[in-house]
């Protein structure tokens, strides 16, 4: 059997048409049900439903052999494992976004950035040679520059809307062409090749 | 409550599981005895300064350092194979030998899931042997030993640095740049390799050739298909030379465990040629790797040609424990039990049982336990009885 760790919510519900056309029987992920293993009924496949975040850690370990996780979560993450293809779902870019005139302040000499992607940012500013204060937070990463939590964000932009709405703009985009991938456990490519390849065959050509 | 704690990355091996994890070394340990290895142990505790300063030089967020009582900075062995390096370069009058080693290192990562920071390994080195044989004699040997410690469905994965290194050459990109396609080719992400390689103005037929190597996996029809790929003559001339390890190796009688990935190109590695890692379908982690070094001892002072593998011991546990292939818990052959006044009759018949071979147990306590064991003796001041 081969086990899929799959990204509650939206993501999920794409990942699952796009195998569907790849003949992966995916009617389990149709239905309502707050069982976090399903597996199809010609039981060929399982799937694990978690926390976007949590997709590498499973595929890196090896309980479950595929993965579809988002490029961001892939790069703040560095886990040890094939990413196989560009899923084009979802596309988006990281960005560091805040008012379009910077407040200087005294006391601040540190650009202060908050963001989910701690480890990209630390990655993207360490690279640039400029020292900076990472504020971690865990969602509404918008609020942090208007309530002066922060002065800049680093965060995923997808329309852009949510800034706009708070007076925000995009200052640069860092990464774009951000997307779901599919992403594979390093052994259970050589060790389930027989299985795994064909699929991976097949959602290349749905793919392109 | 906290002092009697382990800090993370660390265990404990209980008796239970160490019973086990001592009878798969001994098994390794009977192997590489028969098969002409000699047993070597680096010190534990070295200076920093010796795996910072080289070329291969250990990351020094990876290495465990201490402070020794003239202020100088020491590490916990980080790595078996430098360490063996350096005694082989700098200890050894004939380093043309075959070593054999149990032993830990440590490594500063972040622990969990499959790694931890405190790694008991077992593995070989072969010094001062250079060609396809000697490598194929190594891959072969890693089967045999998996094949020794009761591991079922072992597949080999083998590589090549040199094909990597030698395309690469041709695209013109700084040391930073490769490092990042090295990187991404070793996550088979053609995607963002791609995007680097035109940057840096690759030709069209080097882009193509670099970006079909995360797909270059598989049986050894692979080898052709890389062959067909490129021109460059140090990546010609690793395919020609893992079809020569690839023709050894069946006709050694290895052919169904072997495959060939030209993308794996591990990461700071000191590997000049072959890379091969042992795998299993129950363990999402190889359970051995290892390569050809040629070069590392250079960094000890003396050119030593070598190849060799490490064995990772927690993850043939664990693979054995999932393949349903622990070895049983033996019982004892005997126990001896004694009465007041009995000791010395007890002692001798125990004495007389262990030098017949036996694996016996002494009570200490006057009277008979319920205990399980072939056999059962109770010694008074009369003499031994069965019961």
């Amino acid at each position: 059997m081969i086990y899929f760790a799959l990204a509650k919510g939206r993501l999920a519900e794409d990942s699952a048409a796009l195998l569907e056309k790849c003949g992966v029987d995916t009617s389990v992920l149709q239905k309502k049900t707050r069982k976090l293993i399903l597996k199809s009924e010609d039981g060929k496949y399982g799937f694990f439903l978690v926390k976007p975040s949590d997709v590498p850690t499973y595929v890196e370990a090896g309980v479950a052999d595929l993965g579809i996780a988002g490029k961001d979560t892939l790069l703040e993450q560095g886990k040890d494992l094939y990413e196989m293809l560009d899923l084009k779902l979802g596309e988006c870019k990281l960005c560091l976004a805040g008012f379009p005139k910077r407040h200087d302040l005294l006391t601040n000499p540190h650009l202060r950035v908050a963001t989910k992607y701690v480890n990209t940012a630390k990655k993207v500013f360490s690279e640039r040679g400029e020292e900076v204060e990472i504020i971690h937070l865990n969602g509404s990463i918008e609020l942090a520059p208007v309530t002066g939590l922060s002065d800049v964000i680093f965060d995923i932009v997808q329309t852009g809307s949510t800034l706009k709405a708070n007076g925000l703009e995009v200052l640069e985009d860092v990464y774009t062409g951000i997307t779901a991938r599919l992403v594979v456990n390093k052994v259970s490519l050589k060790t389930k090749a027989a299985e795994i390849l064909p699929l991976i065959g097949k959602l290349k050509e749905v793919v392109s | 409550m906290v002092f009697r704690k382990l800090p993370t990355g660390v265990q404990d091996i209980l008796p239970e599981e160490c019973r086990i994890l001592t009878a798969v070394r001994d098994k390794l340990s009977k192997k590489f005895r028969l098969c002409g290895f000699e047993p070597v142990l680096s010190g534990a505790l070295e200076y920093y300064d010796t795996y910072s300063d080289i070329v291969n030089k250990i990351p020094q967020e990876r290495m465990f350092k201490l402070t020794d009582t003239d202020g100088k900075l020491l590490v916990l062995r980080p790595d078996v194979t430098l360490a063996i390096s350096r005694i082989a370069a700098t200890k050894l009058a004939n380093p043309h030998t075959r070593l054999c080693y149990f032993a830990d290192k440590w490594d500063m990562q972040e622990a969990g899931g499959m790694t931890s920071r405190e790694i008991y390994q077992a593995g070989v080195e072969c010094l001062g042997e250079e060609g396809a044989f000697s490598d194929a004699q190594a891959i072969a040997f890693s089967i045999e030993c998996m094949r020794e410690t009761g591991i079922d469905g072992l597949i080999v994965d083998i590589g090549h640095v040199g094909y990597f290194k030698g395309i690469l050459e041709e695209c013109g990109l700084t040391d930073a740049q490769s490092e990042e396609v090295r990187e991404l080719i070793n996550a088979k992400d053609g995607y963002n390799a791609e995007r680097i390689l035109r940057k840096a103005g690759a030709k069209e037929k080097t882009l193509n050739t670099v970006l079909a190597m995360p797909t270059l996996f598989g049986g050894a029809e692979v080898l052709a298909r890389a062959e067909a790929l490129t021109e460059n003559p140090r990546a010609l001339s690793a395919i020609a030379y893992l079809k020569k390890v690839y023709s050894l190796l069946v006709e050694m009688g290895y052919e169904d465990c072997i495959c060939f990935d030209l993308g794996t190109v591990k990461r700071l590695s000191y590997y000049s040629g072959i890379v091969f890692s042992g795998l299993v379908k129950e363990l999402g982690a190889p359970l051995l790797s290892g390569g050809r070094y040629d070069n590392l001892a250079d960094d000890f002072g003396k050119h030593i040609p070598a190849v060799g593998f490490a064995i990772g011991l927690k993850r043939v546990l664990v693979a054995l424990e999932r393949q349903g292939k622990l070895p049983e818990k033996q019982m004892l052959d005997a126990v001896v039990y004694c009465e007041e006044g009995g000791e010395g009759v007890a002692y001798a018949h125990f004495s007389k049982l262990t030098g017949e071979g036996k694996s016996v147990r002494l009570c200490a306590s006057y009277g008979v336990e319920e205990e399980v064991a072939a056999e059962r003796y109770l010694a008074t001041k009369e003499g031994v009885k069965r019961i």
